[in-house]
């Protein structure tokens, strides 16, 4: 097959109907897979997405371009109440543009979990080592040497220590890295092993015509099919359709939009399995701690995610667990998360280069009396959704306990001060006031809490009447519709999500070619 | 037809219900109030390039706002030296037109005389009350027991932030150094395929470099 191509938004001023094997809306960690794997077994295939084609050019590692160009509505993504906010990509390449790199397989209790609670007997870690090899010789996926961590990974990596607490480093998928800390803004040296740098253009390369700028709105459909998806072309700046259509015409569709796009793709086409799309919505919620040291931390430079620990991954029945990480801080993004009144935040501001922050990222949807979080589609919006999430009684046992440890963590580490994200904040200053934490309000809009990981949504099992997706994540009641992203997962994970998606999108792909 | 959800089948929750209720609720008994909110707001210098989605009133709550959340310090430029009001007008054209909506509702919320009588005790908009004044407005929507209001305040407070911080002449009173220099090449290729070369890079591969791959376990078909 000859060479595919990448066209941008701009490109497309008349309207477009083209004919192919396969569409796949997304070009994200399962999009991208998918489409690879597709196309290397001679199918002909058209990828469609929303965001935008951003490429090194223009990944200057200044926070506001980069939430302008890569993130869904600007980093502001939320649920309705702001009480838990969403950072998720949105760009060619999806959250593999700027996610932090972090690599792990799905544990090998989360597969048993599935198989036993949601009838999943089509993956094991026998099934999907394989791809897991081939994809981390691909993506250079290897261990973060100790000697190059930062400082920032250094506090949490000495804290855990000092505690006797389970220790590691993280895998991550960079090829020739320069340290910079920049991940997250895009990659200005194409280090990263993106899909935007690798497995996009190994496609394009071998056939697939990808457009950008272009926002799946509807699949249409009768009895079992689907015949069509409709795309508007939208303004590469402002993000609103520019009135030019996109209609594709496949044989097979495959929806890769991610735990919140793909459900309301869903939800405007009539697609609702009964109303579970758009439930059971996990975001692996995150308390952040801050703390401030004597030394400089420098938490804006070197790889921003290094050192992970799973000690709190079991709390045992009935407890919600959690594992630790850090992020990378930047100005913009920090004032945002920092809590407080402004000048408090301007006052925290002025220690910026001393500044440490942690992160307790908790595995939801694994407890019997979890719901989850609920995506669906707001009167007048494009773009927003209306998205809540129902925190039960364990979420904010396991965050009060979480924001403790860590702030312990944080002090044997030689912290000086730390510093809840209550909206109110808790400071202390010794590992003896972290009690004071206790009397702290654990509640809905009163403690920042945050995502970077979306799962669920459409969840894959074997009974259709729990489920969106079969096994095989063909949708229920249609014959040539696929689900194949992180809202295909019945629960969250308790590692970041992306090899899990590589995995089962490269397992995907074998049996989506033998349906067109 | 769109559905709008929720689907037929699904069980609001009591929880989401009782929310509904309570923000139309608070929007309607706290925004509603025609009276007390005809009274003028200050009027400030609008931008030379203009406005693109606030109006010159919201943009003086923006203005006013931002004063009270990034006041006058020593080493910081003034919310003005950045046009911090200006930046939150364009922030606004790049997002969804519900969030458009609900930054300007939650806007003449804050400059609404009524709930600021009515939970607060004082007979004036934001933009006319006394700095300590509207600090304490502020204080109150930060730590009210109404989610409502801190909600509110977590987004306006946010939106300022973003348009203050997205300054890089803010970076030398934090000591930001910024991105290390020499490291973006604003000039790199950019590849679209066509039948164009890919250049070689970090991302490129040679797939038959690879070991050759285990035996695939067979996930069965569908």
């Amino acid at each position: 097959m000859s060479q595919g191509r990448i066209v941008t938004g701009d490109e497309l001023k008349a309207d477009v109907t083209v004919e192919c094997d396969v569409c796949v809306i997304g070009s994200g960690s399962g999009g991208a897979w998918t489409a690879l794997e597709l196309v290397k077994q001679g199918k002909s295939v058209v990828m469609l997405e929303e965001g935008g084609y951003h490429t090194r050019r223009e990944f200057d590692m200044t926070e506001p371009r980069a939430f302008q160009n890569l993130y869904q509505e600007l980093g502001n993504r939320a649920t309705d109440d702001l009480a838990l906010t969403i950072l998720q990509g949105r760009s060619v390449g999806g959250g593999t543009t700027v996610n932090w790199c972090s690599t792990f397989r799905t544990p090998d209790r989360i597969l048993a979990l599935w198989k036993e609670r949601h009838g999943v007997d089509t993956l094991s870690t026998a099934v999907l080592t394989p791809h897991w090899e081939h994809i981390e010789q691909r993506l250079h996926v290897a261990p973060w040497p100790l000697e190059l961590i930062n400082e920032n990974n250094r506090v949490l990596w000495d804290g855990l220590g000092k505690l006797g607490y389970e220790r590691g480093l993280i895998r991550r998928n960079v090829n020739n890295c320069l340290n910079l800390g920049y991940c997250g803004l895009g990659c200005p040296v194409d280090a990263k092993q993106s899909m935007l740098v690798t497995v996009l253009p190994d496609a394009v390369e071998k056939g697939l015509t990808l457009y950008s700028d272009c926002s799946a709105r509807v699949l249409d459909w009768d009895g079992r099919t689907v015949r069509a998806v409709r795309a508007d072309v939208l303004d590469g700046v402002t993000r609103k359709p520019t009135g030019v259509k996109v209609t594709v015409k496949p044989k097979v569709t495959v929806v890769s939009g991610g735990a919140i796009n793909s459900p309301a793709l869903l939800m405007r086409s009539e697609l609702l399995s009964e109303g579970r799309v758009g439930q059971r919505t996990w975001f692996h919620p995150v308390l952040l701690m801050m703390a401030e040291f004597e030394h400089e931390v420098n938490a804006f430079r070197g790889a921003p995610q290094s050192v992970y620990s799973h000690h709190f991954i079991d709390r045992g029945p009935g407890k919600m667990g959690y594992f630790l990480e850090v992020p990378p801080v930047q100005p913009m993004l920090a004032s945002i998360v920092a809590t407080g009144s402004g000048p408090d935040t301007i006052e925290l501001m002025t220690k910026f280069k001393h500044l440490n922050v942690m992160l307790a990222i908790h595995v939801d949807g694994l407890l019997p009396e979890e719901t989850g979080g609920t995506v669906r589609l707001r009167s007048g919006g494009y773009s927003r959704h209306s998205i809540t999430y129902d925190f039960t009684d364990a979420h904010w046992e396991a965050f009060r306990h979480s924001c403790k440890e860590m702030a312990k963590l944080q002090f044997a580490a030689g912290a000086k001060m730390v510093r809840s994200l209550h909206l109110d904040p808790v400071t202390m200053t010794s590992v003896g006031e972290v009690d004071k934490l206790d009397a702290a309000p654990f509640a809905p809009v009163q403690v920042k809490v945050a995502t970077a990981h979306q799962m669920g949504g459409c969840r894959m099992g074997k009974d259709p009447s729990t489920s969106v997706v079969d096994p095989h994540l063909k949708y229920h009641g249609l014959d040539n519709l696929f689900v194949v992203d992180g809202s295909v997962l019945p629960t969250s994970l308790g590692v970041n999500p992306q090899e899990t998606i590589f995995g089962i999108a490269r397992w995907a792909a074998g049996h989506i070619g033998q349906a067109v | 037809m769109k559905m709008y959800l929720p689907p037929p089948g699904a069980k609001p929750t009591r929880r989401g219900v009782l929310k509904k209720g309570l923000l139309g609720g608070a929007l309607l008994a706290l925004g509603g109030g025609a009276f007390l909110f005809t009274r003028k707001s200050v009027e400030v210098d609008l931008p030379a390039d203009g406005l693109l989605v606030l109006t010159p009133r919201e943009f003086a709550i923006v203005s006013a706002l931002a004063w009270r959340l990034v006041p006058k310090r020593d080493g910081f430029p003034s919310v003005d030296a950045v046009q911090v009001a200006r930046g939150c007008d364009r922030i606004l054209t790049m997002v969804d037109a519900t969030a458009v909506d609900e930054t300007k509702q939650l806007l003449l919320l804050l400059e609404n005389a009524l709930p600021n009588f009515l939970l607060g005790g004082r007979l004036s908009t934001f933009t006319k009350l006394s700095t300590d004044a509207q600090d304490a407005v502020l204080r109150e929507w930060q730590t009210s027991r109404i989610t409502l209001r801190r909600t509110g305040y977590t987004a306006l407070r946010g939106l300022v932030m973003a348009a203050y911080f997205a300054s890089d002449t803010t970076w030398p009173a934090i000591g930001y150094p910024g991105p290390l220099p020499g490291i973006h090449d604003p000039n790199a290729p950019v590849w679209k395929g066509g039948g164009a070369e890919r250049p070689v890079g970090n991302g490129t591969f040679r797939e038959e470099l690879l070991a050759p791959p285990p035996a695939a376990v067979d996930g069965g078909t569908p």
